[in-house]
C-alpha cells in the first residue's frame, strides 16, 4: 500500500472528531495543538487523497454508502474548511476558549468536514443533522442570552434537517439510489445527478434554504451569531451556511431561476439590514446571508461560470468572512463593547487588528487585488451574460445593488470603529495567536486575489475551470479578472459608495441610535406584534387541547380498567358490572378474556375466510 | 470432524429426551438432582451447538439421514442443520442454559419438572432440525406436552385452567396443521421439505385439482401456527399461560415455544412452499400480512390496558410475533433476514423481561404495574436492567429490537408497501406507551408506604421467600447486556443467513 492509497483510509471528520475528544482530557495548549493539527491535515488529505469514492460499505442496510468521496468539489470544500480551522483554532486557543468549548467547536468543525466529504445523501443527511445538533451545544455553550437564541436556532434547523431528511428519503424512493451523480439525469446539469425531480426537489430546497438563510428562513442567523462566545462565532460564521451553499449546488446542479432571483433578493435583503445594525457581529451577519445571495444567485442562474463562480465565492467567503469576524472579535474582546457606535478611533490603538479588518473588508467589498474581487465578478458576468448564455438584466442589478450595499455597510463599521475621532479608552492590541490566525487567513485573502501568483492556484483550485479555461455556452472561454472592463465597474463601484456614504451618513446615524425597526417600518412592528398575538392564542388554545388530550391519554394509560368501563358504559346494551377489588383499590385486571369455545369459533371463521379467498 | 457433524443433529434431540428420564430415576434414590442434571444436559447441548454452527459455517449444511431410510419416495426422516435452524437451536440452547441460572433458587423445583424442561429443550431442537414436515408435526407436540406439563406446574388453580386452555387450543391448532401435511402428502406424494420444495413449483405450473389442495394446505397450515404463533385472534390462550405459568417457567415458554413455532411457520413458507408459490397465489401475501399487522396493533393495544406486569408482557409478544408474520408475507429478502433477526432479539428480550418480572416479584413482591412504584430506588440493578430491555423492546438503537425492526421497515419500503411501514411506526408507538408506563412507575413514583397485597413470593415448593440469588440478578443483567448488544449486530447475522437467504430468493 503507497502512501496515497493509506490516505483514502484517513476518514477526515474522524480525525478532527478524535482530536475534539482528546481536547477534553489533554492539556489545554497540547489539545488545541492537536486540533489544530488535526485540521491541518484536513487540508493535506483533501489536497492529495486520489480521486474517487473511499471506505465505501453498508449502512443500516443500504449498500452503496460513499462517506468519503474525493472529487474536485470535496477537495475545494475539504481545503477550505481545513484551512480556515486550523487557524480558527489557533485564534480560539489565544481568546481564552475553554477546553469544552474547543470540544463543541472541533465536534461540530468535524460534522461539517463530514457533510462536505459525503458522496451520497445518505451520509450527507445524517452528517446535516449531527451539524445542526453540534452548532446548537456550541451556542448553547456559552449561557446567557444565547441560550434562548440557542432555542430558536435548533428549532429553525430542526425543521431544516427533517425536511433535508424528507427530502432525501423520497428521493430514494423515487431513484433506488442515495449515491451522488446516480439516479437522476438533468440535461443542463453543469455536474452529474442532483436531487429527483418533483417532491424531492421542492423539500430539499426549502431544507437547506433554512441552512443557507433564504429571505424568510433566514431569521435564526443574525439571531444566533452574534450571541455566543467571539471565537464561537467565528467557526459558525463559516462552516453551516458555506457546507449548505455546496450542497445546494450538488441538489440543484441544472439551477433554476426562481432560485437566482432568491440568491438576488438575499444579497439587497443582506446588505439593506447590515447597513441598519449597530451590533458589529449582527452587521457581519447580515453580511453573510448577502454573500450567501451570490452564491445562491450563482447556483440558480445554472451555466458553468455561475456555478464556479458561486464555489469560488464559496471558497474566499470562508476566508474574508471568518477574518472579519476574527478581527471584530479582538475588538469585542479588547473594549468589552459590541456597540459600533461606541466604539471609534481605535486604528491607533490597535493597528494590526485595523489591517487584518481591512483586509477582509476590501475581500468582501470585491476590491480588485482582492480575492473577493474575481468570485464575486464571476457571478456577476455570470448574470449579465458576458460569456454567452441568458441575460438577467434584473438579476445583475440586484446584485450590483448588493455590491453597493456592501461597500457602504464596511465603510460605516471600518470609519465608526477604527476612525471617527479619537478612542476614549486605552487598549491593547491582538494577542499574538490572534495576530498570527487573522494574517495567516487574510494573507491568503491577499495572494488569492493576486494576478501573477494566487490566481493561478486558485483557479487549480475552483471546480468546474480548468487553467483559467471552461467550458461556456459557446465553447471555451478564457477567464479574464483583471480586463478593462470588470476594473471600470469595480471603479464606478467604488465611486458611488464614497459619495453614498457621505450623504446616508448623518440619516443613518440617527437612524440607528433608536431602534431601527420602530423608524423604518412601523407597520411591520404593528404586524409582528399581531401575528405574534394571534400566533400565542393559536398557541395556547392547541398547547390546552394537546394538554387535554395527553392528560386523559395519560390517565386512560393509568386507569385501564376504569377507561374501558367508562367507554363501554357509553355503549347501549352493555351491562356493565362494578366490580371493586376487595382492598378497596383499583379493579385487577378487565374481564375481556375469551374462552376456549369462542377462540374455537374464531378460528374456524379465520381458516374459513382464507380458504374461500385462497381457492376461489 | 465430519462425521461428528452428521451425527450431531440426531444426538442434539435424542440426548436431552433421554436424559429426561434421568432425574425421575435418580429421583428414586436422592431428592434433588434434576436441577444438575439440567444444567450438565443443556451446557453440554450448547457446546455441541455451537460446535455443529461452526461446522455449519465451514462447509455449509449439515444433513443427517435417519435409519438410512430412502431418499428417493421423498419419504425418508432427515435432520437438516443450515444456517437458519442452528441460528434457532443456538438461541434454544442458549436460552435453556441461562434460565436454569434463574430456577436454581427461583424455582420451581422437583425432579419431575426437570424432566419436563429437558423433553421440552428436545422438542425445541427437533422443531428446529426436523427435515421433513411430519415430524414437525411430531416434535410440535412434544413441545406442547411439555409446555402443557410445565404451565400446568404451577400453584393455584388458575394455572391448571391455563394449561388446559393452553392443551385444548394448542393441540387444536397442530390438528390443523397435520390436516395440512395430508393434503400436501395427496398432491405430492412427498413428506421431505426439499422433495417438496422441488415438487410444489411444478404443480403450480401444472395448475389443476393438486393446485387446490396446495392452496387448501397452505391455508390450513398458516391457521395452525397462527394459533401457535398466537396471532391476534387466536392468541387466547397465550397471555393466560403466559400469566400463571410459574415465574422460572414463563421465561422459557416466551422466548422458546412460540418463537420457535414462528420459526417452523417461517421454514414451511420459505423451503416447502417457497417465494414464487407465495407472490404467485392471489390473497396469499395480503392474508400473512393482513393476520400479522391486525395482530401488531391488537396485541399492542391490548398491551397498553393491562395491569398485571407478565400479562402486559405476553400481549406485547402478540404483537411482535404479528411483525414477524408481517414480515414473512412481505417476501423479500431484507424482510425474511428482519424476520429472523426479530425472532432471536425478541426471544433474548423477552426472556429477559420475564426473567425480571420474576426477580422483582420474588424479591420486590410487584406482580402489578402500580406496584412497581419506586423500584429504581429500591431495586437498581433489577430496574436498570429491566429499563435496558424495555427500552430495546420499543426498538430504540442500538438494541436488538431495533435492527430487526430496521430491516423488516425496509423491506416494506422495498416491496412498497406503505400501510406495513405505518403500522410499524404505531407498534412502536404503543410499545412506547406500555413501555413509558412502566419506566415511569419505577423510576419516577415514589414507592407506597402501604405493604403490597401479595405476599412476597414464595417459591412453588417452599423455598425460602424473598430471596434473589446472585444467580437471578445476574442472568437478569446479563440478557439485558446481550440485547443491547446484539443491536451491533446486523451486518453479522445478514452475511450469516446469506447463504441460506440467496438459496430461498436465489
Amino acid at each position: 500500500m503507497t502512501e496515497i492509497d493509506m490516505l483514502t483510509m484517513a476518514y477526515p471528520p474522524l480525525i478532527v472528531f478524535a482530536a475534539a475528544l482528546l481536547v477534553l482530557v489533554l492539556p489545554r495548549v497540547l489539545g488545541f495543538a492537536l486540533g489544530a493539527l488535526s485540521l491541518a491535515s484536513v487540508v493535506a488529505v483533501a489536497l492529495f487523497a486520489p480521486e474517487g469514492a473511499h471506505l465505501t460499505g453498508t449502512f443500516l442496510g443500504f449498500a452503496e454508502i460513499q462517506p468519503f468521496y474525493i472529487d474536485d468539489f470535496t477537495r475545494m470544500m475539504g481545503v477550505a474548511l481545513g484551512f480556515l480551522g486550523t487557524f480558527a483554532v489557533i485564534y480560539a486557543y489565544s481568546s481564552e476558549a475553554s477546553k469544552t468549548m474547543a470540544a463543541f467547536a472541533l465536534a461540530y468543525v468535524a460534522s461539517a468536514i463530514g457533510a462536505a466529504f459525503a458522496g451520497d445523501w445518505l451520509v450527507l443527511v445524517f452528517m446535516w443533522e449531527i451539524m445542526a445538533l453540534t452548532s446548537t451545544l456550541l451556542v448553547w455553550h456559552y449561557g446567557g442570552d444565547a441560550v434562548r437564541a440557542g432555542y430558536r436556532y435548533a428549532l429553525a434547523h430542526g425543521i431544516g434537517g427533517s425536511l433535508m431528511l424528507f427530502a432525501v428519503i423520497a428521493h430514494y424512493a423515487q431513484v433506488g439510489t442515495f449515491a451522488y451523480g446516480e439516479g437522476v439525469d438533468y440535461a443542463d446539469a453543469v455536474l452529474a445527478g442532483g436531487i429527483a425531480d418533483g417532491l424531492p426537489l421542492l423539500l430539499a430546497v426549502l431544507g437547506i434554504g433554512v441552512n443557507v438563510a433564504f429571505v424568510g428562513f433566514h431569521t435564526w442567523l443574525p439571531d444566533t451569531y452574534p450571541r455566543p462566545h467571539f471565537a464561537a462565532s467565528v467557526f459558525l460564521a463559516a462552516f453551516t451556511t458555506k457546507t449548505s451553499a455546496y450542497v445546494l449546488l450538488r441538489a440543484v446542479p441544472e439551477g433554476n431561476i426562481y432560485l437566482a432571483y432568491m440568491g438576488g433578493l438575499m444579497a439587497v435583503y443582506g446588505v439593506v439590514f447590515a447597513l441598519l445594525q449597530h451590533d458589529m457581529r449582527a452587521l457581519l451577519s447580515y453580511h453573510i446571508q448577502a454573500q450567501l445571495g451570490y452564491m445562491v444567485a450563482g447556483i440558480g442562474i445554472g451555466t458553468t461560470i455561475g456555478a464556479a463562480g458561486a464555489m469560488g465565492h464559496l471558497f474566499n467567503n470562508v476566508l474574508y468572512k471568518s477574518l472579519l469576524f476574527m478581527a471584530v472579535g479582538v475588538v469585542i474582546y479588547r473594549t468589552r463593547e459590541n456597540d459600533l457606535y461606541k466604539l471609534g478611533g481605535l486604528w491607533r490603538e490597535m493597528p494590526l487588528t485595523a489591517i487584518a479588518f481591512f483586509i477582509g473588508a476590501l475581500s468582501i467589498t470585491a476590491v480588485p487585488g482582492f480575492s473577493g474581487f474575481i468570485s464575486k465578478g464571476m457571478v456577476l458576468d455570470a448574470a449579465s451574460g458576458y460569456f454567452g448564455g441568458p441575460e438577467h438584466q434584473a438579476l445583475y442589478w440586484l446584485l450590483f445593488l448588493g455590491a453597493i450595499g456592501t461597500f457602504l455597510s464596511f465603510i460605516k463599521l471600518g470609519y465608526y470603529v477604527f476612525f471617527h475621532g479619537e478612542s476614549d479608552r486605552e487598549v491593547r492590541d491582538a494577542k499574538p495567536g490572534q495576530t498570527t490566525a487573522m494574517f495567516a487567513v487574510g494573507g491568503a485573502c491577499v495572494v488569492l486575489g493576486l494576478p501573477a501568483i494566487g490566481w493561478p492556484v486558485f483557479t487549480d483550485l475552483l471546480p468546474l475551470v480548468d487553467g483559467a479555461q471552461f467550458a461556456g455556452t459557446d465553447g471555451l472561454e478564457t477567464l479574464n479578472p483583471y480586463s478593462m472592463g470588470h476594473l471600470q465597474d469595480s471603479a464606478i463601484l467604488i465611486a458611488i459608495s464614497a459619495v453614498g456614504f457621505k450623504i446616508i451618513r448623518k440619516p443613518l446615524s440617527k437612524l440607528d441610535y433608536s431602534d431601527p425597526a420602530l423608524i423604518v417600518n412601523p407597520a411591520m412592528y404593528h404586524l409582528g406584534r399581531g401575528t405574534m398575538r394571534v400566533t400565542t392564542w393559536t398557541y395556547a388554545t392547541v398547547d390546552a387541547a394537546v394538554v387535554n388530550v395527553v392528560t386523559s391519554c395519560y390517565w386512560i394509560g393509568n386507569n385501564p380498567v376504569l377507561a374501558v368501563d367508562a367507554a363501554a358504559r357509553r355503549l347501549p346494551m352493555v351491562d356493565v358490572k362494578e366490580h371493586r377489588a376487595a382492598d378497596g383499590g383499583h379493579p385487577s385486571t378487565i374481564h375481556l378474556r375469551t374462552g376456549i369455545g369462542t377462540t374455537v369459533l374464531l378460528l374456524t371463521i379465520l381458516l374459513t375466510v382464507v380458504l374461500w379467498l385462497l381457492i376461489n | 470432524m465430519s462425521n461428528l457433524a452428521e451425527l450431531l443433529p440426531a444426538l442434539l434431540i435424542a440426548a436431552p429426551i433421554l436424559l429426561a428420564t434421568v432425574p425421575i430415576v435418580l429421583g428414586l434414590r436422592f431428592d434433588r438432582t434434576g436441577w444438575s442434571v439440567a444444567a450438565i444436559t443443556t451446557t453440554a447441548l450448547f457446546a455441541a451447538t455451537a460446535y455443529l454452527a461452526a461446522a455449519v459455517y465451514e462447509t455449509g449444511r449439515v444433513v443427517h439421514v435417519l435409519g438410512g431410510w430412502g431418499e428417493p419416495q421423498g419419504i425418508g426422516i432427515e435432520l437438516v442443520a443450515d444456517e437458519f435452524s442452528v441460528l434457532i437451536a443456538l438461541l434454544v440452547t442458549v436460552t435453556a442454559a441461562a434460565v436454569l441460572a434463574y430456577t436454581r433458587t427461583g424455582g420451581p423445583r422437583g425432579n419431575t419438572f426437570y424432566t419436563g424442561y429437558l423433553l421440552l429443550v428436545g422438542g425445541l431442537l427437533g422443531l428446529s432440525m426436523t427435515g421433513d414436515v411430519f415430524n414437525m408435526f411430531v416434535f410440535l407436540e412434544i413441545v406442547g406436552l411439555a409446555t402443557y406439563a410445565m404451565i400446568a406446574s404451577g400453584d393455584g388453580p388458575e394455572s391448571a385452567v391455563a394449561a388446559l386452555k393452553y392443551l385444548i387450543l394448542g393441540t387444536l391448532g397442530a390438528s390443523m396443521y397435520l390436516i395440512g401435511v395430508g393434503f400436501l402428502f395427496m398432491a405430492t406424494g412427498a413428506l421431505n421439505m426439499d422433495v417438496l420444495g422441488e415438487a410444489i413449483p411444478q404443480i403450480a405450473d401444472n395448475g389443476g385439482s393438486d393446485l387446490t389442495l396446495l392452496r387448501a394446505a397452505f391455508a390450513f397450515i398458516f391457521v395452525g401456527f397462527a394459533l401457535k404463533v398466537a396471532q391476534w385472534p387466536l392468541h387466547s390462550w397465550q397471555p393466560d399461560a403466559y400469566q400463571h405459568a410459574p415465574d422460572g417457567v414463563t421465561p422459557v415458554i416466551a422466548a422458546l415455544v412460540s418463537t420457535v413455532s414462528a420459526y417452523a411457520l417461517g421454514r414451511i413458507m420459505y423451503n416447502v412452499f417457497g417465494p414464487e408459490f407465495l407472490t404467485a397465489t392471489p390473497y396469499l401475501t395480503e392474508i400473512v400480512v393482513t393476520v400479522g399487522a391486525v395482530s401488531v396493533l391488537a396485541g399492542s393495544t391490548l398491551a397498553v390496558i393491562q395491569r398485571d406486569v407478565k400479562r402486559m408482557f405476553a400481549y406485547s409478544s402478540v404483537s411482535q410475533f404479528g411483525l414477524i408474520v408481517v414480515a414473512y408475507g412481505l417476501v423479500t429478502q431484507t424482510a425474511f433476514v428482519g424476520a429472523v433477526i426479530h425472532l432471536i432479539g425478541h426471544g433474548v428480550i423477552k426472556a429477559g423481561l420475564f426473567i425480571g418480572a420474576g426477580v422483582v416479584a420474588v424479591g420486590y413482591g410487584a406482580r402489578t404495574v402500580d406496584e412497581y412504584a419506586g423500584l429504581a430506588s429500591n431495586r437498581p440493578f433489577a430496574a436498570g436492567s429491566i429499563a435496558l430491555l424495555l427500552i430495546a423492546l420499543i426498538g430504540i438503537p442500538p438494541s436488538a429490537g431495533f435492527i430487526g425492526k430496521w430491516y423488516i421497515a425496509v423491506g416494506a419500503v422495498e416491496a412498497e408497501l406503505w400501510p406495513i411501514a405505518i403500522v410499524i411506526f404505531l407498534s412502536t408507538m404503543l410499545t412506547l406507551a406500555y413501555s413509558a408506563r412502566l419506566l415511569e412507575k419505577m423510576y419516577f413514583t415514589p414507592a407506597t408506604g402501604v405493604d403490597s397485597p401479595h405476599p412476597a413470593g414464595v417459591a412453588t415448593d417452599g423455598g425460602r421467600a424473598g430471596a434473589v440469588s446472585i444467580g437471578m440478578l445476574g442472568i437478569l443483567i446479563v440478557t439485558a447486556i446481550v440485547a443491547i448488544g446484539l443491536g451491533f449486530a446486523g451486518g453479522a447475522f445478514f452475511e450469516w443467513l446469506e447463504p441460506f437467504t440467496s438459496e430461498v430468493f436465489n
